[in-house]
């Protein structure tokens, strides 16, 4: 007994004891060279944000095994990770930059394109204007650009639009039926609509102001500002003063205020109340379109039952796009040449098409064609994004534009929005300024 | 030896059919209170037996309390697909193996500090009180970044090593170093004295006399690291490398059914029927260990 | 990273090694006598915690709380600069001017001034129901520990719909049928911080109810015996006897909740997200941290966080030191 207890205990000792000699690992990943494996391949790591298990996951696999097989006699081999950001944002991100500290950033990473301010300017990305040709860049809705340049090619598209209940909507005697993408309603018209909506006896619209915990209030709401004129930072990202507060985008956030005060929407809307009939119209982005597919058969038997309209137009249409993106890092490789092959092949027709076939996304490229049926609800998306696309706010403190935003929404019954604003102008403008005057 | 049986009971019965009406009373307030505490497993429970039109329909009313006693093919449904689909019992099995390796590490190399501290002089001892005080006083929110780091590179533990990244970091507490050491305290010398007698060192002190007299600490600490493994998801979902095709997959059950509620086709039924599976193994495990943890407690006398 | 740590474990074994050295040196005033067998076997078993805990505890504590010095930005890891005071100023400054951390600070004393009391005596009062023999009280005593063992997800996600807004959520829709308007719990800035008070001690206080009844478990039962023979009433016999014999565990479970309470984070954050009226110390640090990625900052609000919470703590434990 003594000496087994003995035994353990100097096994754990000695274990510990190694630990600590092991600490010596880390380091550069030997200067500018390119990874070379046993066979002469030259590796390419890509990592990504999503779990290797998941259907998103599956597709990126398929598309790198394509990759290495068509790269084989260029002696190319790509090498994914796959680290899920299921545990939110932080996980990914310390990962970065640890990554950074070690000096074993992967060669291609994905990121979520409102990154791309800090991160581009943070010298985390690498600039790639000048290896994309120009007709290459116009292929796709829309570019992960910082100052003018290019940073990041964007994997696949989102959009969002106004889902609505067609049984009531026949119910109540409203036709949407000329609101087009291509020929969007104007926001007096979606005033109306809500209107109509309130006298047939239901809640009007689910305008997502209760989803100010995370990204989605901002993703989603974002384009009403756009809409009014109204912006929310200068053209370089780095004054929010005199945007953020300006009369214009005031005007966006009456508007969205208005529609709480005549009572056509309100933070009371239950998270499950379209889907059970009780609200016209439900602000989502494209995700929603498989759960009404599948989930809600009760409510919702088919296609004929829900519609999706697009976001209504002010002085400007916008709407909304948001999408998680591949760079190439500014990492130890100074050769990217392999990075960049890789790039062209993930962001290629052949791969975006595969990508969103398995996700159900919109492709981020223009010449990748799906065959969606005119007025349907991913035509409706589609067309949306590329007439009036706008992508968010591009700010090296693109999260505490968030978080302001989120304030501001939750605030919004009540609160002046004049003061609202100011507030998040200087605590916008206040975390710019620290990024900045950092270097 | 069950020491509440022994209690006193605070409310004085004299006479009979008072006695009854005071029972009744006791049942009732404490089948409210009961209702009210396990609020959380009774809905996770009739969720898990919902389509998502069912549930949708159910909230904001009693009725989300309520199975869907209508439709109990979709309940097999839920548990079925959850079973079948998500290789749950992969990462319950792993996290049973890593809450094993930390019990076991915890109580010795917790227990071996406690007892130290509890039982020896040595110089130096005030300051390691101290510090045990520090570290449970100081917040560790912003200390997840260094930590990371010094798992990640300093001591290197990647891909398959960075099961030692979930277990090693778990298997030191200092709550637990106190709690042993307030224990060990109350033990009175004349055990040692008699093993010291019969010629046994201080380690042979500890594991031949102090362990066996110190089951309710053990069953504490150990409840309370299964409950701590079992629960946690951040700290595995950010050191585990995600799983190669083929091969077992590292992470443990809560991070896995993170990754699983953001599958977009699961319905909120399919994910309340994952945690019912994933919450019996914590059930069982702290109504087995209950007596223990409160005598663990009791006899420990806790002081700060 | 590697050398760094290095260095500080030098200085925390020179640091150490001064300790011991004073206590060698003051052994005899204090009528201490130190043995070399005994304080070699004391340190060999102590050794694989102190390995770990350096490691694994304290070396991140120290980095982080030295981060509070430094201009850490969490995109750019390899370029970090001690900036000294700059990050306590610009932390004084938000406080004066009434920003987000004063709006952490008072949120934060409202939830300890609030849930210390509620979760201790809520606590008491379940130790106290379910201590007496009996099947049935064995049952209301699993029941009542539930919310601690089931994960925060699940019980934020319940609470949420509790306390939804409008007639779908179910407080709202009961209490309308005794004629009462619905109210919106949570963002009503003078019923959310009690709402997240409420929550939070429902869902801790069966911890401390195990330790309550562990208290309890060790007073005498002849003192009662003792009481009623006196003629003492319940409230006599809970006063003098009870609440004597939990005095030390009631220290211990101030303190410990204390803590606790002081570093709530995951309810707000489930529940209403990064607010004016619910932002707490904590998620105010994580906040910064992480999504706004100002480490050093963060740091700092650590560092002073860690300062006041050991100063309290230490003055609790002066003031209830059993003499």
């Amino acid at each position: 007994m003594k000496r087994f207890i003995a035994s353990i205990i100097s096994a754990l000792l000695v274990v510990i004891t190694l630990f600590g000699v092991t600490s010596c690992t880390g380091g550069g990943g030997g200067g500018g060279e390119p990874t070379v494996d046993a066979e002469g391949n030259t590796i390419v790591k890509i990592m990504f944000h999503v779990d290797k298990s998941s259907t998103e996951g599956q597709a990126y696999q398929k598309r790198i095994n394509a990759f290495n097989a068509a790269y084989k006699d260029q002696k190319i081999k790509a090498q994914p990770i796959f680290k899920a950001r299921s545990a939110g944002a932080s996980g990914y991100e310390t990962e970065l930059q640890n990554n950074q500290l070690e000096g074993t950033l992967a060669d291609i990473i994905t990121f979520d394109a409102p990154n791309t301010a800090a991160y581009a300017s943070s010298g985390l990305l690498y600039d790639i204007s000048d290896l994309i040709p120009k007709e290459d860049q116009d292929k796709f809705y829309s570019l992960n650009m910082y100052n003018g340049r290019l940073y990041g090619l964007p994997i696949q598209e989102s959009s969002a639009g106004f889902f609505y209940n067609k049984k009531i909507f026949r119910a109540a005697g409203i036709d949407v039926s000329g609101y087009t993408a291509e020929n969007p309603w104007t926001l007096d018209e979606f005033r109306a609509v809500c209107e109509s909506l309130k006298r047939y006896g239901v809640t009007a619209v689910d305008m997502r102001i209760d989803a100010t915990k995370d990204e989605t209030a901002p993703y989603l709401l974002y384009p009403f500002i756009y809409a009014t004129g109204g912006s929310f930072v200068s053209s370089d990202g780095l004054t929010a003063s005199g945007y953020y507060n300006s009369a214009a985008t005031a005007e966006g956030f009456e508007f969205i205020k208005g529609l709480i005060k005549d009572g056509y929407t309100s933070y009371a809307i239950g998270a499950t109340d379209f889907f059970t009939g009780k609200v016209g119209m439900y602000l989502s982005s494209g995700w929603t379109i498989p759960d009404l597919d599948n989930k809600y058969r009760e409510y919702f038997a088919s296609r004929d039952d829900w519609g999706l309209l697009p976001y209504p137009k002010g002085v400007e249409a916008a709407s909304a796009t948001g999408s998680w993106s591949y760079a190439i890092t500014n990492n130890h490789h100074t050769d990217k040449t392999a990075a960049l092959e890789l790039l062209k092949w993930m962001t290629s027709a052949e791969s975006s098409e595969a990508i969103t076939n398995a996700t159900g996304m919109i492709p981020a490229r223009k010449d990748v064609v799906k065959n969606y049926a005119p007025g349907s609800p991913e035509y409706t998306l589609m067309k949306q994004l590329e007439l009036s696309g706008r992508e968010r706010p591009v700010t090296i403190a693109y999260p505490t534009f968030s978080t302001t935003f989120n304030r501001v929404i939750y605030s919004l019954e009540n609160g002046s929005v004049k003061d609202l604003l100011n507030s998040a102008t200087n605590t916008l403008q206040d975390a710019i300024d620290k990024i900045k005057n950092r270097g | 030896m069950d020491k509440i049986k022994d209690l006193p009971n605070f409310r004085p019965n004299k006479k009979p059919a008072k006695k009854t009406v005071k029972e009744v009373i006791y049942y009732i307030v404490g089948i409210i209170l009961s209702a009210i505490f396990i609020m959380p497993i009774v809905y996770m429970i009739a969720t898990s037996t919902k389509s998502e039109s069912a549930y949708a329909a159910g909230v904001g009313t009693l009725n989300m309390f309520l199975p869907d006693f209508a439709h109990l093919g979709t309940a097999l449904e839920n548990y079925k697909n959850v079973l079948l689909n998500y290789d749950i019992w992969k990462y319950a099995l792993n996290s049973f193996i890593y809450a094993g390796f930390v019990i076991v590490l915890n109580i010795l190399i917790n227990g071996l500090a406690g007892y130290v501290m509890a039982k020896l002089k040595f110089p130096g001892k005030r300051l390691l009180s101290f510090m045990i005080i520090f570290l449970i006083v100081v917040p560790v929110e912003t200390s997840i970044i260094p930590l990371y780091s010094i798992v990640k590179i300093m001591l290197g533990l990647k891909q398959g090593m960075s099961v030692l990244g979930v277990i090693l970091p778990a298997a030191i507490s200092i709550f637990n170093i106190f709690l042993f050491m307030q224990f060990f305290q109350n033990i009175p010398k004349e055990y040692e004295e008699a093993a010291r007698i019969d010629g046994a060192s201080t380690l042979g002190v500890f594991f031949k006399v102090i362990m066996p007299l110190s089951k309710p600490i053990l069953a504490t600490v150990a409840v309370f690291c299964f409950i701590g493994v079992w629960n946690d998801y951040l700290w595995p979902s950010m050191i585990l490398p995600a799983a190669d095709d083929g091969s077992w997959p590292l992470l443990p059950i809560q991070t896995a059914l993170i990754s699983i509620k953001s599958i977009e086709s699961i319905t909120t039924g399919e994910v309340m029927a994952s945690l019912v599976i994933t919450s019996i193994p914590i059930f069982v495990t702290y109504v087995a260990a209950q007596k223990y943890i409160v005598q663990g407690f009791g006899t420990s006398g806790l002081k700060m | 990273m590697t050398k760094t740590s290095i260095i500080i474990f030098v200085l925390f074994l020179c640091a150490f090694g001064g300790f011991v050295a004073y206590d060698l040196a003051t052994a005899k005033r204090r009528k201490e006598v130190y043995r070399v067998k005994s304080t070699a076997t004391a340190y060999l078993m102590l050794l694989p915690a102190i390995a770990l805990a350096f490691l694994f505890i304290l070396l991140p504590i120290l980095y982080s709380l030295g981060y509070a010095f430094t201009d850490y930005y969490l995109l750019k890891p390899n370029e970090i600069n001690i900036v000294f005071f700059k990050n306590f100023v610009q932390i004084f400054e938000e406080i004066s001017e009434k920003g987000m951390l004063y709006n952490a600070i008072k949120n934060t004393a409202t939830f300890v001034i609030g849930v210390v009391p509620l979760q201790i005596g809520l606590a008491l009062f379940l130790a106290l129901f379910v201590n007496r023999p009996g099947i049935g009280s064995k049952i209301f005593k699993v029941c009542f520990f539930a919310p601690v063992v089931i994960s925060l997800s699940i019980t934020a996600f319940l609470w949420e719909q509790i306390l939804a807004p409008g007639e779908g959520g179910l407080l709202n829709a009961m209490l309308g049928m005794v004629g009462v308007p619905p109210h919106d719990w949570l963002r009503d800035p003078k019923t959310a911080m009690p709402c997240i008070i409420i929550l939070s001690a429902w869902q801790g206080c069966g911890y401390q109810m195990l330790i309550f009844l562990s208290g309890l478990s060790n007073i005498r039962k002849d003192l009662y015996e003792a009481a009623s023979l006196d003629g003492a009433n319940w409230w006599h016999k809970f006063w003098n006897v009870t609440w004597v014999g939990l005095r030390s565990t009631i220290v211990y479970i101030l303190i410990t909740v204390f803590i606790g309470a002081c570093r709530i984070l995951t309810q707000p954050m489930l529940m209403t997200g990064y607010m004016d009226h619910t932002v707490t110390l904590s998620y105010y640090m994580y906040n910064s941290g992480y999504t706004e990625r100002f480490v050093g900052e963060s740091s700092a609000v650590a560092l002073l966080m860690t300062i006041f919470i050991g100063g309290v703590t230490l003055i609790q434990r002066r003031l209830f030191r059993e003499k």
